[in-house]
């Protein structure tokens, strides 16, 4: 099971490496959005499905990796590329003391804590005197999309690969036992604290690395868009389409969700958020374990009848 | 600080509190009877407003005239969102707390660009009653004068109904008790509907209100949830005058922020209090249930 898992999603991966070159620019945005959505959402299942801490404020460490870029390549004239990784690694230390402290607010507290936390963020970089204010950051103009997309399909293989192993793993069993119950998990000997920290850190890693990639691709920044929740909106509904807390439901989720909602920003932008609310709705009345699980459910069904 | 600009803050800041009381009441009778959390709250709270500062500018009806519209029609939404949304929950409480919290966040962004595609991202406000009274050294806007008023009449109007009308008491003990409350034959489902009517037709009076207070634009409904959960964090989840109490406090720090700070740090003071007071003090100031 797990070695068809890994042999599937290197295939994908690499055709994911192969296609975009060979398409025309718009072929590899769209191809890029869609990568950065899938991983997005990679980042946001493993605090939030494997561990059951709805998080709404994921993007704040994707607001704080661009801004890594936008200002190291601007102010300290550093190679994007480091400073992408430095977006990840300033995420990941700032989300081990962020964790301690919002990881011991529960359930909707959890959820409103950190949704207010990306407001805050977004809030102080609009009045930092560093930031360029609600003006933004214009990087250097070029053509960056095939750098901005091999790195944030890097990032994917990253994700994919933390989350097979959150799957599979000893920490990912535990994850689960305090998902289905905190108090009891803590009972039997599993550091409660300690396992959420490290789970809450992978999700905030990701998007870390990820809005780094973003800068460079738009090459602007400003505190509107990457500290959007309209990008956490969207990734929510992808995880919750594709199945929270499964291997595959955030790629099936992203890639298709990503199509619509090109297609749909392009066509009909006010409407965008009416229907990506809306369809969270419709979905988890309609379908609230996701594709992928009621699809294996199915297929499940179909071979035991055969 | 000068002591007559600290009492100014300080009845500039309670005169808030009225408004921020009643946004977190409305906020308090749906989680008393459904334990739902309803992250939409600040989103209905701006849609009340909007439309406010619409109908004002195009007929000239005035907010406080407004308000049995407002209330009506925020309890009609909030009966409609119960009977289509929140009532497909999964039996178990856990999954049944994801998925409404999950389903909020829907429900909040679907509000958000309805409101967006209607009336567009411009901050809007009400100016009404915009010159204010001279008390001595302290002067008093008349706009936050009324508001004031009109949301602790709103507030004692649902104290009244909650304590002393059948409907209360049949309220009441749907949040105490559900089994015990279905045993005397009260109809849970029925409960939870109405106190989704009541609880937005609440929120939407606050809105009307808040239009006189403050500019707000679509994209405003999430800090006002956040400020009406730092008074329910406050006050203690389900104490009626903790939230009154908790209202007050909130306003007066407002007050002193915006004003010590910026308006930013106004902004970021409802944010901070709801989380110091959830690490620090989880049953709130004058709660008795931590959660």
């Amino acid at each position: 099971m797990t070695d068809r898992r890994i042999a599937a999603s290197v295939a994908i991966l690499a055709l994911c490496a192969i296609l975009p070159p060979l398409g025309s620019g718009y072929v590899q945005s769209v191809f890029y959005i869609a990568v950065l959505y899938i991983a997005l959402a990679y980042g946001w299942n493993v605090i939030a499905g494997y561990g059951g801490y709805l998080s709404f404020g994921q993007v704040t460490f994707f607001g704080i990796g661009a801004y890594a870029v936008a200002l190291g390549v601007t102010q300290l004239h550093l190679p994007w590329l480091l400073c992408a990784f430095a977006g990840g690694a300033i995420a990941a230390v700032l989300a081990v003391p962020l964790g301690y402290l919002m990881l011991r607010l529960r359930g909707p507290f959890f959820a409103l804590g950190m949704l207010g936390l990306a407001q805050t963020t977004r809030i102080a970089a609009e009045a930092a005197p560093f930031t360029g204010g609600s003006a933004g950051i214009y990087l250097p103009p070029g053509s960056n999309t095939l750098p901005a997309y091999y790195w944030t399909l890097a990032v994917l293989a990253l994700a994919m690969g933390m989350t097979l192993w959150v799957d599979r793993s000893t920490f990912g069993l535990r994850l689960r036992a305090l998902r289905a119950d905190e108090r009891a998990a803590g009972t039997l000997g599993v550091d409660v604290t300690r396992f959420k920290v490290m789970a809450f850190v992978i999700s905030a890693i990701v998007p870390g690395l990820l809005g780094g990639g973003y800068a460079w691709y738009l090459t602007y920044v400003d505190p509107a868009s990457v500290f959007s929740t309209h990008i956490e909106l969207q990734t929510v509904a992808m995880v919750i389409l594709g199945g929270v807390g499964t291997y595959w439901g955030p790629f099936v989720g992203g890639a298709l969700m990503s199509q619509v909602s090109q297609s749909l920003g392009a066509r009909f932008p006010q409407g965008h958020l009416m229907i990506f609310g809306g369809l969270i709705v419709a979905l988890l009345i309609a379908l609230p374990r996701g594709i992928v699980p009621a699809l294996t459910a199915a297929l499940a069904r179909r071979s035991a009848r055969a | 600080m000068h002591p007559e600009l600290a009492a100014q803050l300080t009845v500039d800041g309670l005169l808030l509190g009225g408004v921020f009381a009643l946004a977190a009441l409305g906020l308090n009778v749906i989680f008393g009877v459904t334990r739902i959390v309803n992250l939409a709250h600040g989103e209905i709270i701006v849609l009340a407003a909007l439309c406010a500062a619409v109908v004002f500018q195009r007929f000239g009806i005035t907010p406080i005239e407004l308000l049995p519209a407002e209330f009506i029609a925020g309890a009609l939404l909030g009966a409609i969102l119960e009977r289509l949304v929140f009532r497909r929950l999964p039996p178990d409480p856990a999954g049944a707390e994801t998925t409404s919290l999950l389903l909020a966040f829907g429900v909040a962004y679907f509000i958000v660009g309805f409101s967006l595609a209607v009336f567009t991202g411009d901050f809007r406000s009400v100016a009404y009653l915009t010159s204010s009274w001279q008390l001595g050294p302290i002067s008093v806007g008349q706009s936050r004068f009324v508001a004031f008023v009109a949301a602790l009449a709103i507030a004692g109007a649902l104290a009244v109904l909650l304590r002393s009308t059948a409907l209360g008491r049949g309220l009441r003990a749907a949040s105490q008790n559900v089994e015990g409350a279905r045993a005397c034959g009260i109809d849970i489902g029925r409960m939870r509907t109405i106190s989704f009517a009541l609880g937005s037709g609440v929120a939407a009076a606050a809105g009307g209100l808040v239009s006189m207070i403050y500019a707000v634009n679509p994209d405003s409904g999430s800090q006002l949830t956040l400020l009406a959960f730092s008074v329910v964090a406050l006050g203690g989840l389900g104490s009626y005058a903790g939230t009154l109490i908790g209202a007050a406090i909130l306003g007066v720090a407002v007050s002193f922020g915006g004003f010590l700070g910026s308006a930013q740090i106004g902004q970021l003071i409802p944010y901070v209090i709801f989380i110091a007071v959830l690490l620090f003090r989880p049953s709130g100031i004058l709660g008795k249930s931590a959660t």
